[in-house]
């Protein structure tokens, strides 16, 4: 995963004629089960030697959402408990919070 | 500069998935990932599923263990294709070692394929490799509580087989317990119980093997 992260980052720079990359901007939602510490740690050794070596790795844990699909109520999933609070419905869409998504990057 | 990127993280991985698929889907063949702790009976659950499925839907199998050629050892009796990937330190299979998995097996020859993933209820959940559906096993010496402690992958199953029924009054697992947490992280996961020691639910699970495969080909069998 965090050879990934810097495969696309390192990309995305090369194409926007950037030489440096400051940050990368991960949304990483809450069911991945990411450990920031533990992903931050391997990015680190993964950036080394390459144009994001030094790069802040920003991770934005998104919450669970569902979406009852009977009534189209957005609600928060806690507990891991996919039933619609307005209608009971059971049948959820997850809208948010199996992301992992590296959103943009900061770069010179 | 802010550069916009929304790249899927495991966006190279999903793309060999997709590349798998199309090989399989070609080749007629019903692929299931299959998921498990260690030791849940996953090699005991193909043995009996080789056994049953005689004369009827031909199954392959690529088993994926980090070490040791055991399980192909105890599948190669039933004379099925079988290959082994040895993931070195890696805890779960990805679509890239899948597809160099597949010049090693006559998918021609196969109907259900089923990759047998590394032991671990985390990473296999995370990574796609072609499959039609991820299926799981968790067996009753595991503890009712699991689908709690490990959501991604029971949502993301289509089946749950409840495994070593035959133990139950030795454990103090909770059945009805379990399946409930299966159906609040999945209200939509197949529960099926079977026991590889007795026998118990195998045909059930067989069947609905067959089902998928009707489903997907509009056929029993190309036999």
């Amino acid at each position: 995963m965090a050879r990934s992260i810097v495969d696309i980052a390192v990309a995305a720079a090369t194409k926007g004629n950037a030489s440096r990359i400051v940050r990368v901007n991960v949304l990483a939602g809450q069911l991945r089960g990411i450990i920031p510490a533990q992903l931050i740690f391997c990015f680190g050794l993964m950036s080394e030697n390459t144009i994001a070596s030094g790069a802040h790795l920003n991770l934005e844990i998104t919450p669970l959402i569902g979406r009852c699909r009977k009534c189209e109520e957005d609600f928060p999933v806690e507990d891991y408990s996919y039933f619609c609070p307005r209608c009971q419905g059971q049948d959820i869409d997850i809208v948010s919070g199996t992301e992992l998504r590296v959103r943009d990057i900061e770069a010179e | 500069m802010k550069i916009n990127v929304m790249t899927d993280v495991l966006e190279a991985n999903d793309r060999i998935a997709a590349g798998n698929r199309e090989v399989f889907d070609r080749h007629k063949n019903l692929v299931l990932n299959l998921m498990s702790s260690p030791g849940a009976g996953k090699t005991t659950l193909l043995e009996r599923t080789a056994e049953a499925l005689q004369g009827k839907l031909r199954l392959g199998i690529i088993a994926g263990d980090i070490e040791t050629t055991r399980d192909k050892e105890r599948l190669d009796k039933y004379d099925l294709p079988v290959v082994q990937l040895n993931t070195g330190s890696a805890c779960h299979l990805d679509a890239n070692m899948i597809s160099s998995a597949l010049p090693h097996i006559d998918l021609a020859s196969v109907d259900v394929l089923v990759i047998e993933n590394v032991g671990n209820l985390v990473c296999p959940a995370e990574f796609k490799v072609g499959e039609d559906f991820k299926i799981m096993i968790l067996s009753v010496t595991e503890g009712d509580e699991k689908p709690l402690k490990y959501p991604l992958m029971f949502r993301e199953s289509s089946l749950l087989l409840v495994n070593k029924i035959d133990l139950l009054k030795y454990t103090n697992f909770g059945l009805k317990e379990a399946k409930a947490n299966a159906r609040k992280i999945n209200p939509g996961i197949e529960i099926i119980d079977i026991s590889c020691i007795t026998g118990e639910g195998i045909a059930e699970w067989t069947a609905w093997l067959s089902g998928c495969y009707q489903k997907k080909f509009g056929t029993n069998s190309r036999a």
